[in-house]
């Protein structure tokens, strides 16, 4: 019995919080790579995500992109056949909080993001391949369920705060 | 990068600077500064949309050609434009973009815009409410009344977004420059009240020029592509024919299929797409840098369900993460032939502001001009190249000169009427001039102004009539006895009041067409209680009107069974016949004109066929129009008859006579059977003659259509409504408005003509859809709550 609840301990605080944590890096590093099946390991099937933002020009809250797993992978197939802008993304992300739910299925957090763009395609790719630049700052607002101690998202809101946003990528940030 | 090399220290990230200190320090290249003070100071642009300042005391700021610009709304809700700058010392007052003035600030009171270096305090008017120490300070050697922030020109207007011309006296007002483009989606724009919803802006390394350049030449090949006045464009997706786009609803409905993109010059697009309304507006920051501002429109009204539908598809097809369409590699000659003329049509438009010569020839307005011995100024002093000569100057003949001019024509231009004074405009005279009592014609209703000849170098020659034309020896003569040589002759002659053989030399008996008549008539009914109108077409009728309002006792005699009999249909005739009697008109029909009766040579009395006598102090004959074209037939121009009727003009307003051209109400193609006489054919037929003499692209012609005012009613009309067509139809529809109707003439199930009283919104639904060729069911139309637009039956 004592053990067992040593177990549970382990399992649904300090160990789910390390957990949680390290699937949000794991995360950051695989849309780093445009790897999209790592990423989607790391996601539920009812995973949902968006990228929103809020303006204070005209002082609303704006979806700029949105969709469900099944929408992101068809996303994810048809990008080969557009225009996108090939310079690789670098998220450096940093997780500030983590709210494990009381029954300890499910858990929230939220991660400052901060994305550069290094520089490939380019106006004149002879210069500027190769610069980095700052692309967009922001926050992650992620959801998760937690099953047999496995943390998997089922929401991810890319809170920027860019509204000016040049010339970029088109997968989710 | 060009900016880093400014810098003391080269090492500068040019990335970690914000836009506008770029555009500052930028050493910024001379043709753009031109561009911006020619073009963008002088344009109307959207700065925002009236959904960002909702409520009184909110503020949207924005920027035109550099200059800091504030939109405010004000206690009544009106929205109004002001320059961000404070008159103190010049300094920028509001540095938010958004925001409200109605609680108060920490260096500013509630309800007023405080400039935070010393306080002077303005209302949302931009009147100057407080000056620090105003007494102390000034003494009275200044006063705050005349110290308010600077006003600029603002309306707000196309689906509720606030226009701004940094131009005070804008060389257009905004309907005029934008109304034609917008006419196709301004129903359904208007219909409800929209908000912004979406908003992201981008900077796109790419001169104005090219962008514009870029975007016109990318335009889908099945687009059909509409040019306006003032290098507008209106492009709908798939071919006028595609019954798919037809069929389905349209904005605002969550379910709209079709799309439409209006393209205001010199950079903004309204693209109604699907159910979405997007809108872009460009700021060029340098000559290499152009932001893009998007914003994505939906009813205020929607629910949950309509504004995630219309989210998403904004979000695909234009939000920041959009997915750009791989371009097809190949396009065909034929397109970019014409995507081409789009970006010619443009181009004409910005060589115009910028006052360049497509040919780099000096434009006429910058050559100086010079005197004659007599002090005379000679308009054509320093101009050569071909000599254009136009006979008339009224509506036809002012818009050819315009149309030529503008299309960059640097000849000679003459122009001579035989009237007296600067040439004016017709409308007015049956309408509101018969009401002023001066005995001088009012400037307002001029044409143009006087200067405006001078600056188009233009020779305008009244009281000159021409008398011969010799289309051998291509000269005309004029009365002054001179003998003017011409490379190309236009007729704007346009037409002469038809009157009664007893009326002649009579007095007190008048017929109305030049500004003359009216001013004739106009003093006439000054000294006149009663007044005989023998005519019951629209220009007797607007008199009726007109002379109503002064109390007259007004008879209008009407030889057919009803009246407007040739031009109008019954069931609208009818509705203007009570108009006229609620008025206290007698309005007399079916009954000829037996004799017309003077007593010693003035006016007396009418005697009826049907023996009534009615007695007047003055007559007025408005019994329609003949083409004057006695000048055209005995040179030998091909006319309807031996002995005159209408100039015979093919597609291109040419004569038979091959450097000859014939325009307005003189002027018929011999396609039609039926001459419109009316300003917007005068403008029409001279914008196709100009093209056809400069080569340029010919505009799109409209449906006819046709104003009225009587009363309080404006009576708008699109369409020719067939007369005595047995297979013809109306049927009426009411307005939202107390007195709003509109009578909808069908040809079996199609619409030919619409007739409008007094409800703009529906009349500019009938011209959409008579203009795309949509016949909405006959059934239906009737029925105020069912939309003409959405119906998508097509017209045969
Ligand atoms: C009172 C009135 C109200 C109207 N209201 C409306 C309205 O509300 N809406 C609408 O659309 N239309 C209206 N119209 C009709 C419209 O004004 C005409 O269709 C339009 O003026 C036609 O223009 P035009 O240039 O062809 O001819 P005109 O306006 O007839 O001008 C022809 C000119 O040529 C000159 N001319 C002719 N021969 C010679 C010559 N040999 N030498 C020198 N000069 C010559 C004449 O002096 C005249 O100035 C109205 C017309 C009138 C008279
Ligand atoms: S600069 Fe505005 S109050 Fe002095």
């Amino acid at each position: 019995m004592d053990s067992e609840s040593n177990d549970m301990e382990n399992n649904s605080s300090a160990d789910i919080e390390r957990k949680i944590e390290k699937t949000i890096y794991q995360a950051a590093l695989a849309l780093d790579k445009n790897n999209w099946a790592d990423w989607f390991k790391l996601c539920d099937d009812s995973f949902f995500y968006s990228i929103t933002s809020f303006s204070p020009e005209i002082s609303k809250d704006m979806t700029y992109f949105s969709g469900d797993k099944k929408e992101l992978i068809g996303l994810m197939e048809m990008l080969p056949k557009h225009n996108t802008d090939h310079s690789p993304l670098h998220r450096h992300t940093s997780v500030y909080t983590i709210d494990v739910s009381d029954d300890g299925k499910t858990a929230e957090s939220v991660s400052s993001v901060v994305i550069y763009q290094n520089m490939l395609d380019g106006i004149n790719s002879h210069l500027d391949s190769g610069e980095s630049r700052l692309f967009v700052i922001g926050k992650y607002h992620d959801k998760f369920l937690i099953n047999d101690g496995v943390p998997k998202f089922i929401n991810r809101e890319t809170k920027i705060d860019n509204r000016r946003l040049d010339k970029g990528s088109h997968w989710p940030l | 990068m060009d900016f880093v090399e400014n810098k003391p220290n080269g090492s500068i990230d040019s990335d970690h600077v914000t836009i506008s200190e770029k555009v500052a320090a930028k050493a910024l290249d001379q043709a753009f500064i031109e561009e911006q003070k020619r073009i963008f100071k002088n344009s109307w642009v959207p700065v925002c949309h009236e959904s960002e300042l909702p409520e009184p005391y909110d503020f949207r700021t924005s920027s035109i050609g550099n200059e800091n610009v504030i939109v405010c709304r004000a206690p009544d809700g009106k929205i109004n434009a002001l320059l961000n700058v404070c008159p103190h010392r010049g300094m920028l007052i509001e540095r938010r973009p958004q925001g409200s003035f109605l609680e108060g600030q920490a260096s500013g009171n509630p309800k007023r815009i405080t400039c935070m270096f010393h306080a002077w305090q303005f209302d949302m008017r931009g009147n100057c409410v407080y000056v620090a120490r105003e007494k102390e300070g000034y003494q009275d050697r200044f006063c705050k009344d005349d110290a308010g922030l600077r006003r600029l020109r603002c309306e707000v207007n196309f689906g509720g977004f606030v226009w701004v011309n940094m131009n005070d006296q804008p060389a257009v007002f905004l309907e005029e420059w934008a109304g034609a483009a917008f006419s196709s989606i301004q129903s359904q724009i208007s219909s409800e009240p929209l908000e912004v919803v979406h908003y992201h802006k981008e900077v796109v390394e790419t001169g104005y020029q090219e962008l514009m350049s870029q975007g016109l030449s990318s335009i889908d090949n099945d687009t059909d592509a509409t040019i306006f006045d003032y290098g507008h464009l209106v492009t709908t997706q798939g071919s006028a024919d595609n019954q798919d786009a037809k069929k389905g609803k349209s904005f605002p409905s969550p379910n709209a299929a079709s799309c439409t993109s209006v393209r205001i010059f010199p950079g903004f697009a309204f693209n109604l797409d699907g159910p979405t309304l997007h809108v872009s507006t460009i700021t060029p920051l340098n000559d290499k840098q152009v932001m893009i501002e998007h914003r994505g429109l939906a009813p205020q009204a929607d629910n949950k369900e309509a504004r995630h539908l219309r989210s998403k598809y904004y979000n695909e097809k234009f939000g920041p993460f959009r997915l750009q369409e791989l371009s097809e590699p190949e396009q065909n000659e034929l397109d970019s032939v014409k995507a081409n003329s789009w970006y010619t049509h443009y181009y004409d438009e910005w060589l115009r502001w910028m006052d360049k010569h497509p040919n780099g020839e000096t434009r006429i307005v910058d050559l100086p001009t010079s005197r004659s011995k007599n002090g005379e100024v000679d308009e054509h002093s320093g101009l050569s190249g071909p000599h254009i000569v136009v006979v008339g100057a009224s509506h036809a003949g002012v818009a050819f000169v315009d149309k030529v001019r503008k299309n960059g024509f640097v000849g000679r231009l003459t122009v001579f009427d035989r009237q007296v004074g600067g040439p004016m405009e017709r409308p007015p005279l049956s309408k509101g001039f018969l009401l002023g009592g001066g005995e001088t014609v009012e400037s307002k209703s001029l044409l143009r102004q006087k200067k405006w000849y001078k600056n188009n170098r233009i020779k305008l020659k009244t009281q000159s009539n021409v008398e011969t034309i010799d289309t051998k020896k291509k000269t005309v003569t004029v009365s002054s006895g001179d003998v003017i040589n011409y490379d190309n002759l236009v007729i704007a002659s346009g037409a002469i009041p038809r009157e009664l053989p007893d009326t002649q030399g009579m007095g007190n008996a008048f017929t109305l067409r030049q500004p003359s008549d009216a001013n004739a008539i106009r003093q006439a009914a000054n000294n006149s209680d009663t007044v005989v109108i023998i005519g019951g077409g629209y220009i007797g009728l607007e008199v009726a009107a007109s002379l109503r309002k002064k109390e007259m006792t007004v008879t209008v005699i009407e030889a057919a069974e009803r009246i407007l009999a040739r031009v109008a249909s019954k069931p609208l005739a009818d509705r203007l016949t009570k108009l006229h009697e609620d008025n206290g008109v007698q309005v007399l029909t079916g009954v000829g004109v037996d004799s017309i009766n003077a007593e010693a040579g003035i006016f007396e009395s009418v005697t009826l066929t049907s023996g009534e006598k009615i007695v007047g102090d003055m007559l007025i004959t408005g019994i329609g129009v003949f083409p004057d074209s006695t000048l055209a037939a005995s040179a030998g121009i091909e006319t309807q008859r031996k002995d005159g009727g209408a100039i015979l003009v093919d597609e291109a307003m040419r004569t038979s006579e091959k450097d000859v051209f014939a325009v307005g109400d003189v002027a018929l193609r011999r396609d039609q059977l039926l001459a419109i006489e009316s300003v917007h054919n005068a403008q029409e037929t001279a914008a196709v003659a100009a093209a056809a003499v400069t080569g340029s692209i010919a505009p799109t012609i409209q449906t006819p259509w046709f104003w009225s005012d009587q009363y309080d009613v404006k009576l708008q009309s699109v369409g020719v409504v067939p007369i005595n067509d047995d297979d013809v139809y109306q049927v009426a529809r009411p307005g939202k408005r107390e007195g709003a109707v509109s009578f909808w003439s069908y040809r079996g199930d199609d619409l030919v003509a619409v007739e409008v009283v007094n409800d703009p919104a529906t009349y500019m639904e009938a011209r959409q859809c008579l203009d795309t060729k949509q016949s909405p069911d006959p059934e239906q139309i009737s029925n105020p709550s069912f939309s003409p637009i959405d119906s998508g039956g097509a017209r045969s």
